[in-house]
């Protein structure tokens, strides 16, 4: 069976492998390889027949057909209505056909089954709050990505992506070094302006153990100060881990189901070598969704739960400033219009609505803050989730998604989208940068960063 | 012939109708994999079946979800399509005379003829407006393919012959033998073709609901799901 | 003095005051320098795709264009490499503010040297960031961060007089040390200076003369006390001080003197005050400014 260097069946396991693949510009050898790659018909057949079960059986056989789900689609909306993005027919056509020819297809078959997977569905799970029969097509979605990902049909940065955490246990080649390095260097930075200000590396038994997205470590270590002043500032008893500290998962964007394990499993040994009371992720929609809704289960946990509580960044920031961990000085509170994009993953997902709009409640003057319409659970996708925004082969489909987004916010009138999730702040960064539309978007941290009032203790020494 | 399919066909079909869809009902659950699907089924008793629950009840009635109320047009036409096809079935006189004479059982509930003839006109009118939607609609119509019209068929064609059969359109024992084969052919499909969504409706509901309810924020949120 | 400089700047115009200071300085020190550039932040996942800070526009960073910009590097500067002992180019993905410090952290530089963005083409990746790259590296970095935005006249050629703006606190005094022994070894003139603040006028804020003046015999007190002691290996020091707004004083002070070089302190207690200050003083000297963090 054909195996090109870069494009095959294999996952990444070496580093070697992983800058071959990097070193690819625009993947242009590994889509020329991918021309060649031959579909396992056996092992496709046989993986589903033995994971396969009633759920997406019964989904994909009673589904009416109806057309109901078209509309709760962004894709469909973004792209005029075109019938070939209607959440039925992109499943029915792809996961639907292979089972219906069990399993035997070509790969041209397969190609554009990787086109509709990452290319038209993100995985936002919002057509199943729309489809009468209980349809959740992202959750089929997913699990065809498995399957295309065991065949080698994978679009570049996916397969680099799941490679990452393969090889460092993060999303990006970081190492734990690197991130302890950071960290602390990029508190270092912060010091004098508040005293005592550090990171506690590896404490035990620390109220709350706080975890990061590998990209704030490379490209925005100021999260990492921001993180760490406002700990500070409401004077947890927080620790980092110098293993396992990555909530990430690309692999599961990737439907690389091994490497998700692989990933989950270091965080869940840090936990279970610290043992703190309550593990914090950062302001990240997938990394929740991967390290805390769905981990328990690639680790076989029976109750679906992570070995400690683990909750939202957003859950803290509330818990924060509703027990006065937090002051907000009012003064300082937002005024100007402003909007919150929902993160599918931890809002339609995690159920947070009520807690970011909790949030809102305490640094938005009031009267400045607009829903978007619609919002909460029915929010659209911010347009770039499911690894969409990293994929550069499907980038004009992204850019296209954007649009309902980029509409939505235009109709709120907002002039800053909070945006707690790297998703969806990189989704409205690159809509603001294609159509300059004159908004700003933050995380909530720098933005609480701004509004706290610093206790004397910590006010930086005269 | 009369003999015949009201007598050894009637047994058939009808066990093959509610056992099948017994089985299938059965099948559904017992197929659920708490590792595969992610939804840690049983570990939350009450969480599970409250989400199972509102799940299938916001859906059961028209305009409580949020697609009911959007899609106004299609909710009427599909609850008045599939309203009449449970409820005359069960409780026109006929059926329960004949039942009386088969089973010796006897309930109550008797549709009058107004209502009776008022709720099958509404599944053959519901019919002909979900085909008319297939047909006009582009985003039904990329969907639907001729499997979907002969369901459509299945379901509705007792009701066309019963019709015509109760006006006495024609020849009436043509009508009434019609009427009497494709409800037996019904039965005897529904738990091996899509018509199996009379059952796997509420299981599939069920699923979704726990799945939100238990594992996807419904413990968080103040309301759980809002479908 | 220095054995390493580190110029960070793309080869284009804006930076071009900034690189012949800091080529000029390698030279009297006879120093190795190393050209830094950023390409600006990458696209998302692991797409190759930068947005390049000089021209905002989209370009791959592969290999052959990373070697690319370097081989740019090399003839823009062409002129300036044949002079220097020793040099290098390094190129870096990222947040250009960022990427600068953590290139000062890795790397052993004795002084960093920054020019001026030109303005209308600041990239959406910059809208959401607070203060310019400059004011960023000169909080932060932990080596001398020299400044210069606009054409100087002498470009460091002939290195008569040092200013040492002297505002008391614990980072003036590193800045003191660093401008003295710049002094010693320039073997020129030290200018110690101070201004009383008196922007509060401006809110309405009336000051008296007396306390002006009571302000500025307790400052060349302190400058008596502080700095003068240390001063024996140096030709000439004078102080000075004056009252009004410290950043039109100082420029106009460096003009008045024809100050090569502008000695100050970046201390945090009066951040915002020090943002303004710094940033006008940069912008309007025609003098480099060094500024000392710690």
């Amino acid at each position: 069976m054909y195996s090109g260097k870069l494009c095959s069946k294999e996952p990444v396991k070496t580093k070697e492998q992983l800058q071959a693949l990097l070193k690819d510009t625009r993947g242009k050898t590994y889509y020329k390889e991918m021309q060649n790659l031959e579909v396992d018909t056996d092992l496709l057949w046989k993986t589903i027949q033995t994971t396969l079960n009633s759920r997406i059986k019964t989904w994909l056989e009673i589904c009416s057909r109806c057309g109901i789900c078209a509309e709760s689609c962004f894709l469909y909306l973004a792209n005029d209505k075109d019938p070939t993005q209607i959440p039925s027919y992109k499943i029915q056509s792809t996961l639907g056909e292979i089972i219906k020819r069990k399993g035997d297809v070509d790969n041209a078959f397969m190609q554009t089954a990787m086109e509709t997977t990452w290319g038209k569905c993100t995985c936002c799970n919002r057509c199943a709050m729309y489809c009468p029969n209980g349809i959740d097509t992202g959750v089929m979605f997913s699990y065809l990505r498995g399957l295309l990902y065991q065949q080698g049909f994978v679009p570049l940065e996916m397969k680099i992506g799941a490679g990452m955490h393969r090889i460092y246990y993060a999303q990006m080649d970081i190492t734990d070094e690197d991130f302890i390095d950071t960290f602390e260097w990029i508190v270092e930075e912060y010091e004098k302006d508040y005293q005592g200000l550090k990171v506690p590396v590896d404490v035990k038994n620390a109220d709350i153990m706080y975890t990061v997205n590998a990209r704030e470590v490379k490209y925005y270590p100021e999260d990492l100060a921001y993180a760490a002043i406002l700990f500070n500032l409401a004077q947890e008893n927080w620790t980092v881990t110098s293993k396992g500290w990555e909530e990430t998962s690309l692999a599961m964007f990737a439907g690389d189901w091994e490497a998700c394990k692989i990933q989950v499993k270091h965080v869940y040994e840090a936990m279970e070598r610290l043992k703190p009371k309550r593990m914090i992720g950062t302001e990240c929609g997938h990394a929740h969704r991967a390290t805390v809704i769905e981990g328990p289960y690639w680790m076989g946990r029976k109750d679906g739960k992570p070995p400690v509580e683990s909750i939202h960044y957003v859950e803290w920031v509330a818990e924060a400033l509703r027990t006065g961990k937090l002051k907000i000085n009012p003064e300082k509170r937002i005024k100007t219009p402003v909007t919150i994009q929902d993160s599918c993953n931890y809002v339609r997902n995690g159920g947070l609505k009520d807690i970011t709009r909790e949030i809102i409640s305490y640094i938005v003057e009031p009267g400045y803050f607009v829903e978007m319409e619609p919002c909460g659970e029915n929010n659209f996708c911010c347009g770039g989730g499911g690894g969409f925004n990293g994929i550069g082969i499907y980038r004009n489909h992204r850019n296209k998604g954007l649009t309902v987004k980029r509409d939505q916010i235009i109709k709120t009138g907002a002039k800053l989208v909070l945006a707690p999730c790297h998703n969806c702040w990189d989704a409205i960064r690159d809509l603001e940068e294609e159509f300059k539309i004159g908004i700003k978007w933050s995380f909530l941290k720098p933005l609480l960063i701004d509004m706290v009032e610093i206790p004397e203790s910590m006010k930086p020494a005269s | 012939m009369y003999q015949f399919l009201t007598g050894f066909m009637f047994w058939v079909s009808v066990s093959i109708f509610f056992i099948g869809l017994f089985v299938r009902f059965i099948f559904y659950f017992t197929g659920l994999n708490w590792r595969l699907d992610r939804v840690a089924y049983k570990s939350y008793p009450f969480y599970g079946i409250k989400g199972a629950l509102k799940s299938v009840f916001k859906w059961l009635f028209p305009f409580l979800t949020r697609v009911w109320r959007k899609h106004f047009f299609i909710t009427i036409a599909s609850f008045a399509f599939h309203v009449g096809a449970v409820i005359v079935p069960f409780f026109l006189l006929a059926h329960n005379v004949f039942i009386r004479g088969k089973l010796g059982i006897f309930h109550s509930i008797i549709l009058n003829q107004l209502t009776a003839d008022i709720l099958s006109w509404l599944v053959v009118i519901g019919a002909v407006i979900l085909t008319i939607r297939r047909i006009v609609l582009p985003q039904a119509r990329i969907l639907t393919r001729g499997y979907d019209y002969f369901i459509l068929f299945l379901a509705v064609a007792p009701f066309i012959t019963g019709l015509c059969a109760r006006y006495e359109v024609g020849n009436y024992s043509f009508w009434l033998y019609s009427h009497i084969i494709f409800g037996e052919v019904f039965l005897i499909a529904a738990p091996f073709t899509k018509l199996s969504h009379l059952v796997l409706f509420f299981a599939s509901r069920i699923q979704i609901g726990m799945d939100f309810e238990i594992k996807r924020g419904g413990m968080k949120s103040k309301n759980g799901m809002a479908w | 003095m220095f054995k390493t400089i580190l110029l960070a700047a793309s080869a284009d115009h804006a930076c071009d005051n900034a690189a012949k200071s800091a080529f000029r300085l390698a030279d009297l020190t006879n120093a190795h320098i190393t050209v830094f550039h950023v390409l600006g932040m990458p696209a998302h996942g692991f797409s190759q795709e930068v947005i390049d800070v000089k021209t905002g526009e989209k370009v791959e960073a592969s290999e052959e264009y990373i070697s690319w910009v370097k081989e740019e590097i090399k003839i823009y500067y062409a002129k300036q490499f044949e002079k220097t002992k020793s040099f290098d180019i390094k190129i870096a993905v990222g947040m250009p503010y960022r990427e600068i410090l953590r290139e000062i952290k890795n790397g052993r530089y004795d002084i960093v040297t920054l020019g001026g963005t030109s303005k209308e083409k600041i990239s959406v990746y910059k809208k959401h960031m607070l203060g310019s790259t400059v004011l960023r590296v000169a909080k932060a970095s932990p080596i001398p961060v020299m400044v210069l935005c606009r054409p100087s006249s002498s470009f460091l050629k002939n290195i008569s007089s040092i200013l040492f703006c002297a505002d008391f606190s614990k980072e003036s005094d590193a800045a003191f040390n660093f401008a003295a022994n710049l002094a010693k070894f320039f073997n020129c003139n030290l200018d110690i200076f101070n201004v009383a603040d008196i922007s509060p006028v401006f809110s309405k804020n009336i000051i008296e003369q007396d306390e002006i003046d009571s302000q500025i015999s307790a400052a060349y007190k302190k400058i008596e006390e502080k700095y003068i002691p240390h001063t024996k290996n140096i030709i000439k020091t004078v102080a000075n001080v004056c009252e009004g707004i410290p950043y039109v004083e100082i420029v106009k002070y460096a003009r008045e003197k024809n100050s090569s070089l502008i000695v100050i302190a970046h201390h945090n207690k009066e951040n915002e005050n020090f943002g303004s200050n710094m940033e006008q003083i940069i912008v309007r000297s025609a003098s480099p400014v060094i500024s000392i963090n710690k």
